[in-house]
């Protein structure tokens, strides 16, 4: 289907202020991409990526972020990412930086990479831990969850104990 | 290559063609204030075309290489100089241009070339006589 061909960009939201957590919802995400384009962009950038423009998915507790636009378009819409300074949510509005992971073709192929991406993240965080109790709760959620053949989600872990 | 055929050597000339290989496209173009209010000079004049991108391409439209190279106030006409990836940025931000300082405004673009020289003459404006 050549004629619908869109792009799935795969990012995280980085923020120093734990608080910014809670703005991460699709609303104010779109809002805050989509005036990020606007300003990089202009009024034409803007059209051009709003079509078929929309939040896909989103994990507030690990900031990960996956965007969807036409094929034509992502450029304008990766280009202005590093643009997007900081949430705004109920009136609070907080720093942060959207840094790109992946871009794709298909849900799939950003599923897959972002599998992956959690399991080098947390291999990471259990490396840098510093004490032991953060790592027995990382080694018990990382021996604890399981990936069976139906469900594709389990393979997605949950962050503990919000390390940064 | 040069002509071949009919048992003659090959010519000894080369013919080359160069496509979209100007660096800078020119524009002629007159801005139209119908009100007969002050006339914009010419660093309000550059201001104004660097707003429309801005307007219709952002920043990345406003941080064009857009140059006046001449400005006349009194006919409100300039020559503008753009590099050749921002032609299509530069000229449809002034065909959608239609504000300036809350008056109603509007750019006529006269001529465009990549050669400056080309836009020295115009043969729209040619009387046949």
């Amino acid at each position: 289907h050549p004629a619908l061909s869109r792009r799935y960009v795969l990012c995280e939201v980085v923020s120093e202020d734990p608080r910014c957590r809670q703005c991460i919802e699709d609303r104010a995400l779109g809002l805050a991409v989509r005036d990020a384009i606007a300003r990089v962009h202009g009024d034409y950038g803007l059209a051009c990526c709003s079509i078929s423009f929309t939040v896909k998915y989103l994990n507030a507790y690990t900031g990960t972020v996956l965007l969807r636009c036409r094929k034509d378009s992502y450029r304008l819409l990766c280009s202005a990412l590093p643009f997007v300074r900081h949430l705004e949510s109920r009136a609070q509005r907080y720093p942060c930086c959207l840094n790109t992971l992946h871009v794709g073709g298909t849900i799939r192929t950003c599923q897959k990479f972002l599998i992956q991406y959690n399991r080098t993240q947390l291999l990471k965080l259990l490396q840098n831990c510093t004490n032991e109790e953060e790592r027995q709760c990382i080694q018990k959620s990382l021996l604890s969850c399981s990936l069976t053949e139906e469900q594709a989600q389990s393979g997605e872990e949950e962050e503990d104990d919000g390390t940064e | 290559r040069g002509p071949a055929g009919r048992g003659m050597a090959a010519a000894a000339f080369e013919r080359r063609v160069l496509r979209r290989a100007a660096e800078h496209h020119y524009l002629r173009v007159r801005l139209e204030l119908p009100d007969g209010g002050a006339r914009p000079n010419a660093a309000q004049f550059k201001q104004l075309v660097v707003t429309a991108l801005r307007e219709l391409h952002g920043e990345v439209g406003a941080a064009l290489p857009v140059d006046v190279l001449t400005y006349e106030e009194k006919t409100l006409s300039a020559i503008l100089r753009v590099i050749s990836s921002g032609f299509v940025k530069l000229w449809s931000a002034l065909t959608l241009l239609g504000f300036y300082q809350n008056r109603r405004c509007a750019f006529r673009v006269l001529q465009t070339s990549p050669f400056l020289l080309a836009l020295s003459g115009n043969s729209r404006e040619l009387v046949l006589d």
